[in-house]
């Protein structure tokens, strides 16, 4: 027992990585430890080294990569500079990894079944049909029903919250001492997360193993992490116990994160007095009636009901939230508004015309007027064109602007969404997540829309790229007076942009409210749900009391 | 209506999805077969050049000429022409040969299996030669086999494959004499087994006759050899860009993250190449049984190809017909099985 307290499960001591001679140390001088029942959470924004830093863990340094100085070593003994058979016995084995976007993580032509049980073969001596066992066996623990049909199918058959499940499970298969989880559960949804983070944090403790979380979220860290590393530009910045850390960071770094993460400025709340929303309150400027949308299920006299009879209007200024989890509906509502789909009943009444049954010729030109920023910007931009060029093209739709028109509204564009003006030039995979969220914004905001439908616009960003977003799409709003549809299941976000929350669920609108009412008297329990699993900056009382426990156990810090 | 489509829908779906890959492929073969029939029937017909002209030679009278046409149902319409010819073609009678006297059936029977073992064999070895430079050399990327299959794979390109069978003839046969002769399927004083598959190797040794399936091997090499080394290169092409790309992709880092042994790894990749790789077998194979003409010619090797061109040299219809028949309906099971093994390699399709 005292050997345990005495060498720590896993020791970085001064290691630093850099791509060949002369290039800039990709990592430098690192140095952390980690024990037993441990959790380690190491947070930093995109570029930071965080995922270079997992992989040295496991001597996977991408091409090219090496390591220039430094150690790492596992209960007292190095893992680098060993043969390949015997670092192949401590991946997976001994220090497992768990990556962003499971559903890349899988062989898509194998079922998940023999993948997990692959893994426990690599490291076991058993037989096929013990590891098949074995597989079944875990993917119970790791809260998958009906393991043995599931076990059969295929990753491109189950969703993302179940594909994490089973990346887990071969994570955790072969009993590992510590588990590295890099960003594992980015773009999941807010109740899912918390299910599977709550299940590795149980399954580490079971086993006793010392986790490392690398996340960007400084709320997973607050709910689930002993320590945290605060990673920029390659380098640990700061490592602090959370308790500490959360009440006063040390570093200037460190406190822009956690200012950044806590933002939640004043409520937006329709004040009475506001000359907008006074003018016009009768007519709405969007009207969505009992909308409907069906999907056929290929093969069965079935229908998936997408959006199963919804109704809600927003006014002229005003902005209302769409909120819901994955699979809600939410996004096919923006894209039935904006008709990128059509809709199978119902009506769509936009300051006073149906749009539902327009000619698709008259609906051209309203298009003008209803704009959409998509989810995935880079996806959404054409990758041959520059910014310029993909500012512009909307603009196309209004005949009136010459060459010259153009090139000086363009302008303004990017000067409105606060971007440089030299990026007129750049072509969209030279851009951060960021800027593009930005150019499809100035895309959406060319022809000077009345309404805009922005879906998720806050998704894997940054923290601070989040918050400077959010002040983004607020501003806008202030200087255009324009209406706007956010869908999202960023509930942060949503407080302090929208006016008004409708909560979705099985394309049903379950609750609808002002935002406050919502935030603090919500009546159904999903809402609830929704919001509990929201984690806060903040140390729970569970993690205080964690923290004190260990304290006086005088674990290593 | 609907809903009974939809009903049978179910059903289908409760069917085990290999099942269902192969019942749906075998159904299509049917009016594909037809189609396949009808195109080559219009197609031969317009080809240029009288057969009972070019078979009765110049001295021919108008009447003689006239006689011979009714004999071979030249006279009736297209379209009687062509229910007559569909109705023999069920029956097994393609009809005879207007050069050899032979029933086509017998010509074909004599000379396909000749050419199917010839570039069976040929993909088994362009498969194990192009996949396995393609694995080496991404696996050991700029290692010697890398950049050795990078000019293989330029030069096979570029070298016409009589070329190569020639140069094959000149240094295994004319100069070092570890080959045998270039001269058909089996030894002159070796006698060709009983027919069983129509493969020499296969039949000698279901007849136990050790000699013969020494020999038929011996003059397949060179063949065998020719049509490989020509054509593996494109395989080995196709094969690194889709195996390099899996090998780099995230779930492969994740398999290795995962302390999976390399050989796993390599299979992992592998299997998920698979797809592509089946189509481009499977249309290479098509393609081999005319497009090995002059390597047949070569070798004297009595084949499908060397009987194709023979048959449209002598305007000889039903011969041609015949091997277009039996081309295309070869093509078309290629492709059935093609379709499926994709399907099967892949489950991501929806069937």
């Amino acid at each position: 027992m005292s050997d345990r307290n005495s060498t720590a499960l896993l020791k970085v001591d001064n290691l630093s990585v850099d791509f060949g001679e002369g290039t800039p140390q990709a990592l430098s001088n690192i140095s952390f430890s980690l024990g037993r029942d441990e959790i380690l959470g190491i947070v930093g924004e995109t570029g930071a080294g965080k995922s270079l830093l997992a992989r040295s863990l496991l001597n996977l340094l991408p091409e090219g990569g090496r390591f220039t100085s430094g150690d790492i070593r596992l209960e007292g003994e190095t893992v680098l500079g060993i043969s390949e058979a015997e670092q192949r016995k401590i991946r997976g084995g001994r220090i497992a990894l768990i990556g962003t976007n499971a559903k890349a993580l899988l062989s898509p032509v194998e079922t998940v079944g023999a993948q997990i049980a692959r893994v426990l073969r690599a490291h076991r001596d058993c037989s096929q049909k013990e590891a098949w066992k074995a597989a079944v066996d875990l993917m119970v623990q790791v809260g998958i029903v009906n393991p043995e049909r599931r076990a059969k199918a295929y990753p491109h058959e189950l969703s993302g919250g179940m594909a994490q499940r089973i990346v887990i499970a071969m994570a955790m298969v072969a009993g590992p001492d510590v588990v590295l989880a890099d960003d594992a559960t980015l773009g999941l949804d807010a109740t899912i997360q918390v299910q599977v983070l709550d299940l590795l944090v149980k399954r580490c403790r079971e086993l006793g193993a010392g986790a490392v979380l690398i996340t960007h979220d400084l709320g997973i860290v607050a709910h689930y992490c002993d320590r945290v590393a605060i990673m920029k530009e390659g380098r640990i910045v700061e490592l602090e116990e959370v308790g500490k850390f959360l009440a006063a960071p040390k570093e200037q770094y460190g406190r822009a994160l956690l200012d950044a993460a806590r933002v939640r400025p004043t409520p937006m709340v329709a004040k009475v007095e506001d000359p907008v929303l006074e003018k016009q309150p009768e007519t709405p400027l969007l009207d969505v009636r009992r909308l409907l949308k069906l999907f056929p299920i290929a093969g069965t006299p079935d229908v998936v009901r997408a959006i199963d009879d919804v109704s809600f209007s927003v006014k002229r200024g005003e902005t209302l939230a769409l909120v819901g989890e994955s699979g809600s509906g939410k996004t096919t509502v923006g894209q039935c508004l904006v008709r990128l789909l059509d809709s199978d009943g119902g009506g769509i009444t936009f300051d006073g015309a149906d749009i539902t049954t327009m000619p698709a010729a008259e609906f051209r030109a309203m298009r003008r007027r209803i704009q959409m920023v998509f989810q995935e910007p880079y996806v959404a931009l054409n990758p041959r064109w520059p910014v310029k060029a993909l500012i512009a093209e909307p603009l196309r739709l209004d005949p009136t602007l010459d060459r010259a028109a153009t090139d000086k509204r363009v302008r303004q564009l990017i000067d409105l969404v606060q971007l440089p003006a030299g990026i007129a030039e750049v072509y969209p995979h030279q851009l951060t997540a960021g800027e593009q969220k930005r150019v499809g914004i100035a895309r959406a905001l060319a022809t000077r829309p009345d309404f805009v439908v922005f879906d998720e616009p806050t998704t894997a960003l940054d923290i601070r790229v989040r918050a400077q977003i959010i002040d983004l799409v607020r501003d806008l709003q202030a200087e255009m007076g324009m209406s706007a549809l956010f869908i999202t299941h960023d509930l942060n976000s949503v407080r302090s942009l929208a006016h008004r929350v409708a909560v979705m669920r099985y394309g049903k609108i379950v609750e609808e409210g002002d935002t406050e009412m919502i935030f603090s008297a919500a009546k159904e329990d999903y809402t609830k749900a929704l919001l509990a699993a929201e984690l806060p900056v903040e140390q729970g009382t569970a993690q205080r009391d964690r923290a004190e426990t260990r304290r006086l156990a005088g674990a290593a810090v | 209506m609907t809903v009974a489509v939809a009903n049978l829908g179910v059903y289908w779906r409760a069917i085990p999805r290999p099942l269902r890959i192969i019942t749906s492929r075998l159904l299509m073969l049917v009016p594909q077969m037809f189609g396949v029939m009808m195109v080559t029937f219009l197609l031969v017909r317009m080809l240029p050049g009288d057969p009972a002209l070019l078979l009765l030679g110049n001295m021919a009278t108008p009447d003689t000429i006239a006689a011979f046409r009714e004999k071979l149902g030249l006279n009736l319409s297209l379209w009687e022409q062509f229910v007559h010819y569909v109705g023999n073609a069920l029956h097994g009678d393609l009809g005879v040969s207007i050069f050899t006297s032979n029933p086509v059936v017998t010509d074909l029977l004599e000379r396909a299996p000749a050419t199917l073992e010839l570039i069976t064999y040929a993909m088994l070895l362009t498969i194990l030669i192009g996949v396995t430079l393609a694995i080496i050399s991404v696996v050991r990327a700029g290692g010697v086999v890398d950049i050795g299959s990078r000019v293989y794979g330029l030069a096979a390109g570029a070298i016409p494959d009589f070329w190569v069978g020639l140069l094959l003839i000149y240094f295994f046969f004319y100069i070092l004499g570890w080959a045998p002769a270039p001269f058909g399927r089996i030894d002159t004083f070796v006698s060709p087994p009983d027919t069983v598959t129509g493969f020499y190797t296969i039949d000698s040794l279901i007849a136990g006759d050790l000699n013969a399936f020494v020999s038929s091997l011996g003059r397949l090499t060179l063949p065998v050899l020719t049509l490989a080394i020509v054509n593996a290169g494109a395989l080995m092409k196709m094969t690194k860009t889709t195996f390099a790309d899996i090998y780099r992709s995230d779930f492969i880092r994740h398999a290795r993250a995962s302390g999976l042994s390399e050989g796993t790894i390599r299979r992992i990749a592998l299997r998920n190449s698979l797809p592509p790789i089946i189509t481009l077998v499977g249309f290479m194979f098509g393609f081999l049984l005319g497009a090995a003409v002059l390597v047949e010619t070569i070798f004297a090797w009595g084949g499908l190809g060397q009987y194709a061109v023979q048959s449209v040299v002598n305007s000889d219809y039903p011969a041609l017909q015949g091997f277009v028949l039996v081309a295309a309906a070869f093509i078309l099971i290629v492709y059935t099985v093609v379709d499926i093994l994709y399907e099967l390699a892949d489950p991501r399709i929806r069937v």
